[in-house]
């Protein structure tokens, strides 16, 4: 069934889009990230014009991660003060990101940062993923291994503007969190994802915090740096499809509640490693498509 | 306030059809007015040759003058009969006063509207023209009829991928002033055998002959590729078929239009050649429109890009939510 999507003036198989939800739904579901990561690359496999697939997958990112905040938030799993912080160097991130993107788009080189921007972030947060995780089974499985210190300190505990986060017990440096807010909102704006999957390790290794609390604040940043998103890209670029983001969402929203199903029944580290391993395939998928020889030596477009 | 909520209900309406599969597609280009007037001869004239009945009428009837405008068709599904049928059959009155047109050709409809259901469509041209065209059993080649469609050029940029670190980036570019978006050409016979190279040259036919003038890096390679990479979009065409000849006099042609054809304003040029040389053309219209949802969300989102970027989170939110309360499992 072909639908016509308005933005992206194209017309594409509507199920095919459901299929696509449903599934990048479903896996989120199970490892409680927003799934832009894996959503924005298939569109542009399948054809959809890359500034369109980054600016309607923040929107998907926005409606497939509203659910989980309303039940995190039920739960009193979200730090709203630290989700405030993060959310203040989100914003700046997320606009001059847009600035970024606009630019590249002048460029003619749109499309080349977004897969560079996949390989290097993917690549390297997979890879890290995937090591910490197999490593957290390897000692699991070692009888009489060492305690585990809470956290360990380093440079970063020595830096000023100290603030105290009753809910994710920390007693931490505010840049810190900006920081790792600034970067998760460029990252959205160029890459069309809500960050969940880089955050929510930054949060846990970086910054720290318990992990009954990360996936609720985190959830929290992604829906909200995800809206500014959508709003600042509707404005500087106009490429949100609003037909194409309703569509993903229909399918996205119910493989989420198949997947959250699922996800509660695997264990910490398995999940972590199986989510770090499907972020490395991405990432090597599209360094694939970087490094092959195109089908057609030359590209066209229209004059920017 | 309330053009903020008028906008909403228009990317509410919009939702419907793009959730509900089983809205019908608007019928494209078919029935055609071409098939229903060799389906219905009038009453009182029977038909002589199964696909000809309509020659008569199309080439005596005098309100299809070349120079006339297009009389508008109403746009289909409702395809009324689209020629004044005369009362009486006019056989010498119009010949005598005026002399008869050596071409005359229409469109099959003059909008085409793209729709949520939007798959692309077909634009049937078709006409009868004075003297017997396409090849002929008795005496070689007859006339020929050359029928070329497209829209307004715009400027395009062709870059060429190089490699830089074994990474494949975009690198020289050449800039066409004016490219045109679409450029559909079918006639009687290739365009090689109907014209000379003179006459292709100076009338600027054929793909091979379009105005492309570029910036930038000079390589006819640029050109090269950018008329391969429209003709894979489908986007340009030049027909390797002959067009549809019915008695030697009327033509018919299918015109295809992709899914991403632009929207605008087409100009289709008619041409009936003889030796070689153009003798008579005609110049027809048609106008590509969004219609209904599909526009009303391009508009919104063009016009209104902060209330459309408002509406969509709003939307989206409301989608993930209403979602996650229908798919629950607890």
């Amino acid at each position: 069934m072909q639908v016509y999507l308005p933005i992206a003036e194209m017309s594409v198989d509507a199920l095919l889009l459901l299929g696509i939800g449903f599934g990048v739904g479903w896996l989120s579901g199970m490892f409680g990230v927003g799934g832009g990561f894996l959503l924005t690359p298939i569109l542009i496999l399948i054809g959809i014009p890359s500034p369109v697939a980054v600016a309607s997958g923040a929107n998907q990112t926005l409606g497939a991660s509203v659910s989980g905040l309303i039940a995190q938030w039920r739960k009193g799993n979200v730090d709203l003060k630290m989700g405030g912080v993060l959310l203040a160097g989100g914003f700046t991130g997320s606009f001059l990101g847009v600035q970024l993107f606009a630019w590249l788009r002048r460029q003619g080189q749109v499309d080349l940062a977004v897969s560079i921007f996949y390989v290097v972030v993917l690549g390297s947060v997979g890879a890290l993923m995937v090591r910490e995780s197999v490593r957290a089974i390897l000692r699991r499985r070692q009888k009489g291994a060492k305690p585990k210190r809470l956290h360990a300190h380093f440079w970063m505990h020595g830096l000023p503007f100290k603030m105290r986060f009753r809910k994710s017990r920390l007693y931490i440096s505010v840049i810190p969190p900006l920081l790792v807010g600034f970067s998760i909102g460029v990252l959205s704006a160029v890459m069309g994802v809500g960050g969940g999957f880089m955050l929510v390790p930054a949060m846990i290794y970086l910054l720290g915090m318990p992990t009954s609390v990360v996936i609720g604040t985190s959830l929290f940043q992604v829906v909200f740096v995800a809206a500014n998103v959508t709003v600042l890209q509707a404005v500087s670029t106009g490429s949100v499809d609003i037909v194409l983001t309703l569509l993903l969402l229909i399918g996205g929203v119910a493989g989420a509640q198949f997947g959250a199903a699922m996800g509660t029944r695997l264990r910490g580290e398995e999940t972590r490693a199986l989510l770090g391993a499907m972020v490395l395939a991405v990432a090597l998928s599209l360094l694939w498509g970087l490094v092959a020889t195109p089908e057609s030596a030359f590209v066209i477009g229209p004059l920017p | 306030m309330r053009r903020i909520a008028g906008a909403l209900g228009l990317l509410l309406a919009a939702l419907l059809p793009a959730a509900a599969p089983a809205q019908p597609a608007p019928p494209p280009a078919a029935p055609t007015v071409f098939e229903e007037l060799a389906l219905a001869p009038p009453p009182g004239r029977p038909a002589i040759l199964p696909p000809a009945p309509t020659a008569p009428l199309l080439v005596q009837s005098p309100p299809l003058l070349p120079d006339a405008p297009a009389p508008l068709l109403p746009a289909l599904p409702p395809p009324p009969a689209p020629v004044p049928t005369p009362a009486a059959p006019v056989l010498d009155a119009p010949a005598a006063a005026t002399p008869r047109p050596a071409l005359v050709a229409e469109l099959s409809q003059a909008r085409v509207e793209i729709t949520t259901g939007f798959t692309g469509t077909e634009l049937l041209v078709f006409g009868a023209t004075d003297r017997l065209i396409g090849p002929q059993p008795s005496a070689g080649h007859g006339d020929d009829v050359l029928i070329v469609a497209q829209n307004a050029p715009q400027p395009m940029v062709v870059r060429r991928k190089i490699r830089v670190l074994g990474f494949w980036i975009n690198g020289p570019s050449a800039r066409f002033r004016s490219v045109p978006g679409v450029y559909l050409l079918t006639g009687t016979r290739p365009l090689r055998e109907m014209l000379s190279a003179d006459e292709r040259t100076t009338k600027r036919l054929g793909l091979e002959n379009l105005p492309l003038d570029s910036t930038g890096i000079q390589d006819p390679s640029y050109r090269q590729a950018l008329l391969q990479l429209k003709q894979d979009a489908h986007l340009w065409w030049e027909a390797d078929t002959p067009l549809r000849i019915a008695g030697a006099r009327l033509f018919s042609a299918r015109l295809p239009l992709p899914a991403t054809v632009q929207t605008g304003d087409y100009r289709v040029e008619v041409m009936l050649v003889r030796d070689g040389r153009v003798l008579a053309r005609q110049e027809l219209g048609f106008r590509v429109e969004r219609v209904g949802t599909a526009a009303s969300i391009a508009d919104v989102a063009r016009q209104e890009p902060l209330v459309y970027g408002l509406i969509c989170i709003l939307l989206a939110a409301f989608a993930g939510w209403m979602g996650s309360v229908l798919f629950r499992r607890s």
